[in-house]
């Protein structure tokens, strides 16, 4: 073996990844040539300095919002059109005109029927099939990393409720509302799911259980906190069904002052007439009427206002 | 190709469950017929080693998760003409290796691939590996970065298919012949890509030796 064949199998020798005859003739080559020693040292120390590389390790966050977003991809394959020439019409085979043609009425079709046959919030509805959901009862939720909640379903009648959502693989959590990882799961829809419609449809749930505490608490944030004033509007009928309580006045009072939007605003004061009749005159909600009678910016707030000073007799 | 399984994965005890070859097969065949929960199965046995690839190879956390979907999709999308005799975790790992290339290739199409110089900070790839050692002092911290900033940049100049060769072989420990299989290549020619990759890395790096 000479220097340049040598040097040629060199990756291989320090790979171990040579027969058991070419490693014998290297190390023959080796013990006689000097240079070819040196070689191999620095070769084998940029080996040990490439090593150091640090490597990446996928954090579990990763790995959830990856397996969160395959899901997705992996529902859309198997409810999309293209699952639907691959498995139900493989007999199909278009023109490029046809196909043009047949795409665009499908497209429209598809528009039209789902209108038609949208969903409606608060059915309990079950999931599409063959979709890998997993029915947890007793998930230790502490260690879930929740990427996405894809349904919130109270059934009133049961009183049960179902949450589908993608953590580090999709799940459901089935049970009773005073069950406190139900409550934890939906307490955390409620303040933090970015989805208003989610958020909209936890609330529908948890309006059976107004007098938890946590709920209540989960109830009056929204009412003060969401973005979403239809969601916020949706806090505030719940909030009317409440026992009334001091947090209870002051965010219906708050909510009357300071919300921006009028209809969130007309729905406080009928919530605040109704606690006024049943618990009696405060003065501070009708000082907050008789001044918003005359300075809401909006004027059917200012009637409502005037109203409900009217029928609370002032 | 048990190469693949057990070297790849690295970490056999991080992986939630091992099934056996014989499961491993009912799986493919449940998810050849449309059962999306087997093919659910299938995923997860091997994502996590998937997405530790592609986070390494491609660097950045997004688009690692691109290509760890982009992989899987195709697989999904081509498992009915899968093969029973051929095995499982070579073709997934030839498809993942080629999204990868592809993304490399973008990569360098589009210059991504440039790091930045070493009084601009370190790169994202770098900064989330924790240095935790008690000897640690900023003359050497600053060393260690500029030499890992090297070695990127270094391997970031192989061209696609040597650096996932290089990456396979030095990184994940996988024989030529299991390399050869994935890339539906001769070992010879694996062992041609890994010899230039090693020339240019000891030229662009022989300071550092």
């Amino acid at each position: 073996m000479n220097c340049l064949k040598f040097e040629e199998n060199l990756p291989l020798f320090l790979y171990e990844e040579l027969s058991a005859e070419e490693r014998a003739a290297c190390e023959a080559h080796l013990a006689e040539c000097a240079k070819c020693r040196a070689t191999r040292e620095k070769t084998a120390q940029l080996h040990r300095v490439l090593a150091g590389r640090p490597r990446r390790e996928p954090t579990a966050a990763l790995l959830a919002e990856s397996r969160h977003a395959l899901e997705e991809a992996l529902d859309g394959e198997q409810h999309g059109w293209r699952a639907l020439f691959q498995n139900r019409l493989p007999v199909l085979r278009l023109q490029p005109a046809s196909s043009f043609a047949l795409g665009v009425t499908l497209v429209l079709g598809g528009f039209g029927l789902g209108w038609a046959l949208r969903p409606h919030a608060g059915l309990l509805t079950s999931s599409p099939a063959g979709v890998n959901t997993a029915t947890v009862t007793n998930p230790d939720l502490e260690n879930m990393r929740i990427s996405g909640i894809s349904r919130v379903a109270f059934d009133p009648e049961t009183g049960g409720v179902r949450i589908t959502m993608d953590a580090e693989r999709r799940v459901t959590l089935e049970g009773s509302l005073n069950d406190p990882q139900i409550q934890q799961v939906l307490v955390y829809a409620v303040k933090s799911y970015d989805n208003p419609g989610i958020r909209r449809d936890t609330l529908d749930a948890l309006r059976s259980h107004l007098n938890n505490p946590n709920i209540r608490q989960a109830l009056l944030y929204a009412v003060r906190h969401d973005p979403n004033a239809g969601v916020r509007l949706e806090a505030l009928e719940a909030v009317r069904g409440m026992e009334c309580g001091d947090d209870v006045h002051r965010t219906l009072l708050d909510a009357l002052e300071h919300d921006a939007n009028p209809g969130v605003r007309v729905a406080a004061v009928d919530a605040l007439i109704d606690h006024e009749e049943k618990e009696g005159r405060d003065t501070a909600i009708q000082h907050a009427l008789d001044q918003l009678a005359t300075t809401d910016r909006n004027p059917y707030v200012r009637l409502k206002c005037a109203n409900a000073m009217m029928r609370l007799g002032k | 190709m048990d190469g693949v399984c057990l070297e790849l994965a690295g970490k056999a005890s991080e992986q939630p469950s091992r099934v056996s070859e014989v499961d491993e097969l009912t799986l493919i065949r449940r998810a050849q017929e449309g059962d999306r929960s087997a093919f659910d199965a299938l995923v997860r046995l091997y994502d996590q080693n998937v997405l530790r690839l592609a986070l390494q190879v491609v660097g950045s956390p997004e688009e690692a998760r691109d290509s760890y979907q982009e992989a899987f999709l195709k697989v999904y999308r081509s498992l009915r003409h899968f093969r029973l005799e051929a095995r499982f975790s070579t073709w997934l790992y030839r498809v993942v290796m080629n999204v990868c290339l592809d993304h490399l290739r973008r990569q360098n199409t589009r210059k991504e691939v440039a790091v930045p110089p070493a009084n601009d900070g370190e790169p994202e790839y770098f900064q989330t590996v924790p240095d935790d050692r008690p000897t640690l002092n900023p003359e050497r911290a600053t060393h260690s970065k500029e030499i890992a900033r090297r070695i990127q940049v270094a391997l970031n100049r192989l061209n696609p298919r040597e650096r996932m060769v290089f990456e396979l072989k030095h990184y994940q420990g996988l024989k030529l012949r299991v390399i050869g299989e994935m890339c539906k290549t001769s070992e010879q020619t694996v062992k041609n890509c890994l010899f230039r990759a090693t020339q240019k890395l000891r030229t662009e790096l022989g300071d550092l030796v």
